[in-house]
């Protein structure tokens, strides 16, 4: 076989395959090879052709939707000559995007991803096993599950602790039934801080956002020929996953061993359907079972009625992204804080926007990145990591690691936009309802002041305090301000710390977060030092230390 | 393509959400017939809306018959494609296309196109024509149309490469 009949032959299997071959991408085919594909195309044509789901219409009307709000938004504020090399960029990213960023993924993971745009839904039997370092596994839980793309699913527990509890969300709401109590608490559908262990999705997800994959071998699940990956998050130790190598779906995940215990998860068998069965989404409150609902909120009809309970018009941004829509607005019958929720059209993100009257002093959590709105300073948690302020008591934010918030105070009044979209996506919101200027920090922004002492580092030190506190060990070193009152305490009393700090947590200020340098001020009159600097050296997000590099004495 | 009467206004949302609800399902099988693969019919699909619509907003105007503004849209985005391969020196014969004729054809319903093919698949001999219909028509693999066809798998490649060559000049002496 010479290698024109073998081109030719993965050529027919590309298309076959509904892939785009090779040779479209860069067409340096003979004359002769190319009148042979095109040959193979018109035999083609004589098939009814493939067709995308059903959602892909509504998919591209979003998207070009969004296209036309970024030049409206462009115009605002540019010159209208900017406009033209704004928007050409811009369609410039969009194309590069489409069109160039799947090849420069690795592949297996651009073939999940892929393969999981054609699933709606699925239905599996998951297991759950302990291994401990002596080899010996425990199972731990077996459940079945359904889930779907948006984000909607039934679990049942079959065997282990949560045997026949069930866990639903429909999307509107999310409840648990647990037989032994005879209870069905009633939670908020989102933010949903936990759906259930090894759902598809975002495993796929994970594995998107990884620092670094590499395919390590191939071996079987449940009689399956697989692919074995492995994957190092951004934050914690690299982890193995294997693909089904018929459906490209990741349908068994072992973690590292930690303090010699590992996890293994895996499907036993997995199908893929159209939805999950209307009855297992729809909510019924058995007979003799008591109803608790942890919702404290009431979904009210208009803004005016808002008012009547909360003594304030809410206000509402005006131009919201296209593809959002405003889906309700709540009120907390406690705390007074009005929340208005906005659904994407694939139902996949929401953002809510919570305000109240101010009802204390702002102060930021240790751990956020400051930013200003409107001149004012500003709690960005990306992730939401502490609820406080409006944040506290609403819903359970903390815990999700793709829900990220900002919050501020502004005449009188206390904000909060929070929801599974990036900081930049969560601008817009805020934006709009501001009318000012919103400042938040950008992680690549150059160093802040120089102290005036600097503190020797050891990388290798840090490197292993790190991996302590991917394991939850000295928690405090992911809090700037706990991580200064123990170098400062320490500056007080050389020999160690006894009893209480000598400098208290209250004592200490955050001046500056910029997600990866921060600058923290220490009160009080028994300091030697005024100024602690601090930085993230090891990893420059949520789950990276703080290390102190220097101070300001005082 | 007509300039309409008003312009396009950024909250005119609901006209995208109808011209792509009335042209998407037209336009991607225009595109798919070009280029037979869904992965690649889905990109250009969306990158001709994307550039439509900044057209229409830059140009301050609506469009009417957009399922002609449409593929010409479209046939544009592939020819831009061709130019860059052909630019790096290399041969690219994807189709000859007059841009404005095609943008008002249909080419899935292009009767004669299909007859001349089936014309000419039927004048290959049987294997040829069975090994076509298995691996294009069917979708089978090489091992699978081997199998049927009781044949090795280099003998399946081999017989396909000279099945398409054959049916290739039919196909150009019909012309």
């Amino acid at each position: 076989m010479n290698e024109n009949e073998k081109k030719l032959s993965d050529y027919i299997d590309s298309l076959n395959k509904e892939k785009k071959p090779r040779e479209h991408e860069n067409m340096t085919e003979a004359p002769e090879m190319e009148e042979l594909f095109k040959t193979v195309r018109l035999v083609r044509s004589l098939k009814e052709p493939s067709l995308p789901e059903d959602e892909y219409g509504e998919k591209l009307a979003e998207a070009a939707g969004n296209r036309l709000l970024y030049i409206k938004n462009s115009r605002k504020k540019r010159k209208k000559w900017l406009l033209t090399i704004a928007s050409a960029a811009a369609v410039a990213l969009i194309i590069i995007l489409n069109l160039t960023l799947p090849f420069g993924r690795n592949n297996m993971t651009y073939a999940m991803e892929k393969a999981f745009e054609e699933v709606k839904a699925y239905h599996g039997f998951l297991e759950i096993v302990e291994i401990n370092g002596a080899g010996k596994s425990i199972m731990q839980s077996k459940m079945e599950v359904w889930a779907d793309r948006e984000g909607r699913y039934y679990v049942k527990g079959l065997d282990g602790p949560q045997k026949n509890l069930i866990t639903v969300n429909n999307g509107q709401n999310k409840w648990q039934i647990q037989p032994e109590q005879k209870e069905v608490n009633i939670f908020s559908a989102f933010p949903d801080s936990y759906s259930f262990t090894f759902e598809i999705g975002k495993e796929i997800d994970d594995v998107k956002n990884a620092l670094k994959t590499k395919i390590i071998g191939d071996g079987t699940i449940s009689g399956r020929s697989a692919t074995i990956m492995e994957v190092t998050p951004q934050g914690g130790s690299p982890y193995k996953i294997w693909v089904d190598k018929d459906t490209k779906m990741p349908l068994q995940k072992q973690t590292s061993m930690e303090n010699s215990i590992q996890y293994k998860m895996y499907y036993t068998s997995i199908g893929f359907t159209n939805s999950i069965p209307k009855k297992l989404l729809s909510y019924t409150l058995p007979e003799g079972f008591k109803e608790i609902d942890t919702n404290s909120q009431q979904i009210v009809g208009s803004l005016e009625d808002a008012k009547k309970i909360t003594g304030f018009t809410p206000k509402v941004p005006k131009n919201i992204p296209a593809s959002f829509t405003q889906d309700n607005i709540t009120v907390a019958s406690d705390s007074k804080v009005v929340k208005i929720l906005y659904i994407s059209m694939d139902n996949k993100n929401k953002v809510e926007i919570l305000q109240k009257k101010s009802s204390s002093e702002f102060k930021p959590v240790s751990t956020a990145v400051i930013g200003r709105i409107n001149n004012s300073a500003a709690e960005i948690q990306s992730p939401v990591q502490n609820e406080v302020g409006i944040l506290q008591g609403i819903d359970s934010y903390a815990g999700s690691t793709d829900i990220n918030s900002v919050r501020w105070q502004l005449n009188g009044f206390e904000y909060a936009v929070v929801g599974n979209l990036s900081l930049e996506e969560l601008k817009l919101f805020i934006k709009d309802l501001t009318n000012g200027i919103v400042d938040l920090p950008s992680s690549k922004r150059g160093n802040l002041a120089k102290p005036e002492v600097k503190v020797p580092v050891d990388l290798k030190i840090e490197q292993a305090e790190q991996k302590n506190a991917d394991r939850g060990h000295s928690p405090w070193k992911l809090d700037p301000v706990f991580t200064s009152q123990v170098f400062v305490s320490l500056k007080i009393s050389p020999e160690g710390i006894q009893g209480d700090y000598p400098i208290k947590y209250e004592e200490l200020n955050v001046l500056k977060n910029t997600g990866i340098d921060a600058v923290v001020e220490v009160g009080g009159k028994n300091t030697p030092i005024r100024k602690v600097y601090l930085k993230k050296l090891i990893r420059q997000d949520s789950t990276g230390i703080w290390t102190v590099v220097g101070y300001d004495p005082t | 393509m007509k300039e309409g009467e008003k312009n396009i206004k950024a909250e005119d949302i609901s006209y995208i959400e109808k011209m792509c609800a009335d042209t998407w399902k037209s336009l991607y099988r225009f595109i798919y017939f070009k280029v037979q693969n869904r992965e690649e019919a889905e990109d250009i699909t969306q990158e001709t809306y994307c550039k439509a619509i900044l057209y229409m907003k830059k140009s301050n105007v609506r469009i009417d018959k957009s399922m002609g503004f449409l593929k010409t849209v479209s046939l544009n985005i592939l020819r831009d494609r061709w130019r860059k391969s052909k630019r790096q020196g290399k041969t690219v014969n994807f189709d000859d296309i007059n841009p404005e004729m095609t943008a008002i054809e249909d080419y899935t319903e292009n009767i004669a196109q299909r007859e001349i093919i089936q014309n000419a698949l039927k004048i290959l001999n049987k294997d040829q024509r069975t090994v076509i219909e298995l691996r294009i028509l069917k979708g089978c693999s090489v091992a699978d149309t081997a199998r049927l066809m009781n044949k090795k798998e280099s003998t399946i490649r081999v017989m396909q490469y000279r099945s398409l060559q054959a049916l290739n000049k039919i196909i150009k002496e019909k012309h």
